[in-house]
C-alpha cells in the first residue's frame, strides 16, 4: 500500500516536471499543447474521496500554474476535471467491477477507458482554454485549440498508458 | 436541524468545489493581466450601471453646487477668452502679416466633458469612473483634465461602451513625464500613497534647479497630455546621496475630493506620432 503511494507521489512530481519542461513547449501550428499532467488524476484508485481527489487535482494545477506563469488556470480547470472523474467513472465503467480498482485500458477495457478518460480530458481543456481566452470572441480558435490539444493529450495519456501496463505485466 | 446538517454533510463535496472554484477565480483575477482585464471591464459594466442610476438621483441633489462650479468654470473660461480676444486685436491693429493660421489643419486636442460617477481616492490604488466610454470616443490613455480648479487629473486605463475607469494621479500605477516650468529636463511624476496633497517629480537632474514655487508643467511627451499644463508647485527637493538625480516634492493644484466635473483629452495626432515611433523602433 505505502509503496503504491511512494510511486503516486513520484507520478505527481514528474508529471509536472514533464509537462512544465516538455509539453508545455510544444505549441503544434501553434495551436495544440498536450496536457499530459491529468494523467495523475485519472489513475488514482476508483474507492478514493471526491474531496481527497479534488484537493489533489487543485494542488496539481496550482504546481502547474507557478512554473508557467498563469496561476489559477490550471488549477480550476483540474479541480473541474478532479470534480467530474467520479461521474465519468460511474458513467462509463463497466458494471462489474471490484471496489477498488485503479482505472486502466487494463482493467476497464480500451473502449471504456477512452470514454473515461476522454470525457474527463475534453472538460478540462474546454475550461483551461475558454478561461485563457475567456471571450468567445474568435470561437473557430477556441475550438481549434481545445480539438488539436485534446488529440494530441489523448495520445500521450494512452501512450503512457501502454507503458504503465507493459510495467505491471513484469 | 438534523436536516440541515445532514444535507450539509450529504453535499460537503459540493462546498468543497465551489470553495476551490471560489480560490482559483480570485487567484486568476489578481494574478493574470489579461484575465483581470476582461474581469474588470465586466465589473465596470455593471457597477457603473448601478452607480448611474443612485448618480442620476444624487445629481438632482447637488445640482445647486454644481452649477455653481460651472459658473466658476465659465468665468475662468470667459477672462480667457477676453485675454486672448485682447491679444488678437492687437496682432490685427500692428497688421502683422506674419501671422498665419492654417484652416486645413484639425486642432491636435479635443475635449470630451465627462461626469465623475464614482471615485475612490482614499486607499492606495485608487480609481475613478466616469461616464462617457468608447461611445463618445473614449479610449484607454487619454488624459483626463479638472475643470473647476485647473489642472491634471489621470489617465482613462480602460473603457466600454458608456463608462470609463481612470488612474488618477493618487495612484502609484501613474506615471506621466512632467518638467519644471521654463526648463526643458523632464521626468517622472508618480505619487508616494502617503498624502494626497503632495506627489514625487523623480528622475531630474541634478544641475536643475528646482525652487520652493516653482511650477511643474506637463512636458508633452507622451502624447496624451498637451504641454504646459500646471500640475502643482514645488514643496521642497530632496537630493539622493549616491545619485545622479533629484526627486522633487510637489504640491498638487489639483483636489481630486473636491471636483465633478472633467475634460477628457483627446490626442487627434497621438496614433500618427506613436505609429511613427514604432516604425522607427522607438518605442520600448
Amino acid at each position: 500500500m505505502s509503496i503504491k503511494w511512494v510511486g503516486k507521489i513520484v507520478l505527481f512530481f514528474f508529471l509536472i516536471l514533464l509537462q512544465v519542461w516538455v509539453f508545455n513547449r510544444i505549441h503544434l501550428f501553434g495551436m495544440a499543447t498536450p496536457l499530459v499532467y491529468l494523467y495523475f488524476i485519472l489513475c488514482l484508485p476508483s474507492s478514493m474521496n471526491r474531496n481527497p481527489v479534488m484537493f489533489l487535482s487543485f494542488v496539481l494545477g496550482l504546481f502547474i500554474d507557478a512554473f508557467s506563469y498563469t496561476l489559477g488556470m490550471y488549477a480550476i480547470a483540474a479541480t473541474i476535471a478532479g470534480f467530474s472523474r467520479i461521474y465519468s467513472l460511474n458513467l462509463f465503467v463497466p458494471r462489474d467491477m471490484p471496489n477498488e480498482y485503479i482505472p486502466s485500458v487494463k482493467s476497464l477495457g480500451f473502449a471504456s477507458y477512452f470514454k473515461y478518460a476522454g470525457s474527463i480530458v475534453l472538460l478540462h481543456h474546454m475550461v483551461y482554454f475558454f478561461v485563457e481566452s475567456l471571450s468567445l470572441f474568435d470561437p473557430v480558435g477556441l475550438f481549434l485549440r481545445i480539438a488539436g490539444s485534446f488529440f494530441l493529450s489523448m495520445i500521450v495519456i494512452l501512450a503512457f498508458e501502454s507503458i504503465n501496463s507493459d510495467i505491471f505485466k513484469k | 436541524m438534523r436536516n440541515l446538517i445532514n444535507f450539509i454533510v450529504k453535499n460537503i463535496h459540493w462546498l468543497f468545489f465551489l470553495f476551490l472554484i471560489f480560490i482559483s477565480t480570485l487567484l486568476i483575477v489578481n494574478n493574470n493581466e489579461y484575465q483581470r482585464s476582461k474581469y474588470l471591464s465586466l465589473e465596470n459594466e455593471i457597477v457603473g450601471k448601478i452607480y448611474a442610476i443612485t448618480n442620476n438621483i444624487s445629481s438632482y441633489v447637488g445640482l445647486r453646487s454644481t452649477n455653481e462650479e460651472l459658473m466658476r468654470y465659465i468665468a475662468t473660461l470667459e477672462s480667457r477668452v477676453q485675454f486672448i480676444e485682447s491679444q488678437l486685436k492687437e496682432v490685427e491693429l500692428r497688421n502683422d502679416s506674419t501671422l498665419f493660421l492654417p484652416d486645413s489643419v484639425g486642432l491636435p486636442y479635443d475635449f470630451i466633458p465627462a461626469r465623475i460617477i464614482n471615485k475612490n481616492i482614499t486607499g492606495v490604488e485608487n480609481f475613478i469612473t466616469l461616464n462617457k466610454g468608447s461611445r463618445h470616443g473614449v479610449k484607454a490613455d487619454m488624459g483626463v483634465l479638472g475643470t473647476s480648479s485647473y489642472g491634471v487629473v489621470g489617465i482613462v486605463l480602460s473603457a466600454n461602451a458608456n463608462f470609463s475607469t481612470v488612474i488618477p494621479v493618487l495612484n502609484p500605477k501613474f506615471k506621466l513625464s512632467c518638467k519644471i516650468k521654463n526648463s526643458a529636463y523632464s521626468g517622472p511624476l508618480v505619487w508616494d500613497h502617503q498624502d494626497i496633497r503632495y506627489a514625487i517629480l523623480e528622475e531630474l537632474p541634478r544641475h536643475v534647479e528646482a525652487n520652493p514655487g516653482d511650477t511643474v508643467v506637463t512636458s508633452g511627451y507622451s502624447a496624451i497630455f498637451p504641454e504646459g499644463i500646471a500640475i502643482g508647485t514645488v514643496e521642497s527637493s530632496k537630493k539622493e546621496k549616491n545619485d545622479n538625480f533629484n526627486s522633487v516634492k510637489i504640491k498638487l493644484f489639483i483636489n481630486l475630493g473636491d471636483i465633478n466635473h472633467v475634460l477628457i483629452v483627446k490626442n487627434n495626432y497621438r496614433d500618427e506620432q506613436l505609429n511613427l515611433e514604432k516604425r522607427n523602433g522607438n518605442v520600448n
